[in-house]
């Protein structure tokens, strides 16, 4: 009897064109990743027009090299799974249609994954789960507090009322002139500075796990222009440094208070910014009672390896695939 | 006995979706069906649908027609990453065709304007000559002024935005291309995106 399951995941809902091919929701076979940074990087940002047509251009040739760096055939797959969205939707349904297509194919069965879920599986590929856990999901879109009682069970403690903490951190790069995407930079900048400007913690003792963030973006911006209109000399590195400490704060916070009421045996930070250093020495530093993962910085950002682990989980766990009127949604909720 | 060859056609640039079956150059089933926007969803199965219908799987198909636009961005890259990834997988011959000349394709005999709305008075339009038995193309598949386009046409100038392809008239053609490289293929967007064209401006 065959018991391996070997899962094909497909992610295009932004500007990466991915296909991974991942064994028991853990062994990654392969996770191929087409970027197209540098293409939107000249326009300060994603273009969506721009990532649809670049997902069509490599899609088949993400496959193909996915396929060969794992060393399978087609005929090997046991599902397919491909993220349905929330995502951009012109790149969103490349990436479906790809997936049905081997699926009508090959008579393999095809799974849609939410994007959050996969973000939250990546920790899967190096660790085992165990619940209940909690997962801290920062990135551009993303800002929210997971709680989960077992596998594919997700409930929302909380969530930015406003700006997601990626978004804010790309435009306070903005602001100093720093290359797109900023987030990495200022992260970069934070480490060798200090917390002089002592900026608000938004929403810390707000007694619930809601985030804000936009307030302190403007504040922060704000301060930016008024020190350059004085001609006063700007110390970036502090400058940058005194953000990453306020938003962090507020993270790690919320996080321990959600720890403690939920009584978690693990914490997982998922999403691009959990690639961010300053949050990682935090997280680390202030919890060590519960073990605290990040996904492999390769998982952090938008990768299909994760969408196949999710795919796994969510098929073990309702033994029910998708039929071909699957479909892709820029909005979608975390089930 | 020879195997026959059998040939799927597939169009989304407009909001039709189109799937044809032909077989040794007859069709033998078809669908071309008005969509809300959803061909993502409906284009799969619809495929399904129909390879179920005459006993065939993905894999017997023998080659792929793509309709590679102009037309709806979103549209024809549907069809074109379906055709791509059935090529690529069951490595198939693709052959590509302008969306337009399959339009035109629907029409009476004679001078035709094909177009596909492209909205503030544009549309992607092309110019064949539709014969008994196939098409020719007069002037090459254009994103242009609806109206002075049309301004220079003669008045019995057939014009049709819509219509069922006739698969045999394209076959026929000299219009359907091989797609050299299938990894590579792209539609026919006809021009480049509004952020390129503000890049470019000084
Ligand atoms: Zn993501």
């Amino acid at each position: 009897m065959k018991s391996d399951m070997i899962v094909l995941g497909v992610e295009t809902s932004c500007d990466e064109t991915s296909v991974s091919v991942v064994k028991n929701g853990k062994e990654v076979l392969a996770n191929q990743v087409l970027s197209q940074i540098d293409i939107h990087k000249e326009y300060g940002g994603v273009v969506p027009e721009i990532a649809s047509r670049e997902h069509v251009k490599g899609i088949a040739l993400v496959f193909d090299q996915a396929i060969k760096k794992a060393g399978i055939a087609y005929s090997d797959i046991d599902l397919v799974a491909v993220t349905a969205g929330p995502g951009l939707i012109g790149s969103l349904l490349i990436g479906i249609n790809a997936a049905k297509v081997i699926s009508l194919n090959y008579g393999i069965p095809i799974i849609g994954v939410q994007h959050i879920a996969g973000h939250i599986y990546a920790s899967s590929l190096e660790h085992e789960m165990e619940f209940p856990l909690l997962s801290l999901v920062v990135s551009g879109g993303h800002t929210e507090l997971i709680l989960m009682k077992d596998h594919y069970e997700f409930a929302k403690l909380g969530e930015t009322m406003d700006d997601a903490v990626g978004e804010a951190y790309d435009k306070i790069a903005r602001i100093i002139g720093l290359p797109y995407p900023g987030g990495p930079q200022v992260d970069k900048l934070a480490q060798t500075g200090t917390d002089t400007f002592n900026f608000p913690r938004p929403m810390l003792d707000s007694g619930d796990f809601n985030f804000s963030f936009s307030g302190l973006k403007s504040h922060v911006i704000n301060v930016f222009h008024n020190l350059r209109q004085r001609q006063a000399p700007i110390n970036t590195a502090d400058f940058c440094r005194s953000f990453q400490e306020a938003v962090t704060d507020v993270l790690v916070n919320k996080t321990i208070a959600a720890k403690t009421s939920y009584q978690v045996k693990q914490i997982i930070v998922a999403g691009g910014v959990a690639a961010n250093k300053g949050l990682r020495e935090k997280m680390l530093r202030q919890i060590t009672d519960v073990p605290v993962y990040f996904p492999h910085i390769r998982y952090c950002t938008d990768n299909a390896a994760m969408i196949a682990a999710a795919g796994y989980f969510k098929y073990q766990k309702t033994k029910q695939a998708d039929d071909y009127l699957l479909n892709g949604f820029s909005r979608l909720a975390l089930e | 006995m020879r195997e026959s060859w059998k040939r799927l056609a597939i169009d989304t640039a407009t909001k039709y979706v189109y799937l044809s079956l032909v077989v040794d150059d007859k069709e033998v089933d078809c669908v071309y069906e008005e969509g809300l926007n959803n061909h993502s969803v409906t284009v799969i199965p619809h495929l399904w649908t129909i390879l179920k219908r005459h006993g065939l799987s993905l894999t017997d198909i023998d080659e792929v027609i793509c309709g590679i636009g102009p037309g709806s961005y979103t549209g024809i890259r549907i069809a074109v990453t379906i055709a791509k990834m059935i090529g690529y997988l069951n490595k198939i011959k693709i052959r590509s065709v302008s969306s337009l000349a399959l339009i035109a394709s629907s029409a009476e005999k004679g001078l035709t304007l094909a177009m596909i709305d492209a909205r503030r008075g544009n549309a992607f339009m092309g110019l064949f000559e539709v014969k008994n038995d196939t098409i020719m193309r007069i002037k090459a598949d254009m994103l242009d002024n609806i109206e002075e386009y049309r301004s220079v046409l003669p008045d019995d100038t057939n014009v049709v935005a819509e219509g069922r392809p006739d698969i045999g008239r394209i076959i026929r053609s000299k219009l359907v291309e091989d797609v050299e490289d299938v990894l590579a293929m792209v539609p026919n967007y006809l021009q480049i995106t509004e952020a390129e064209r503000n890049k470019c401006q000084p």
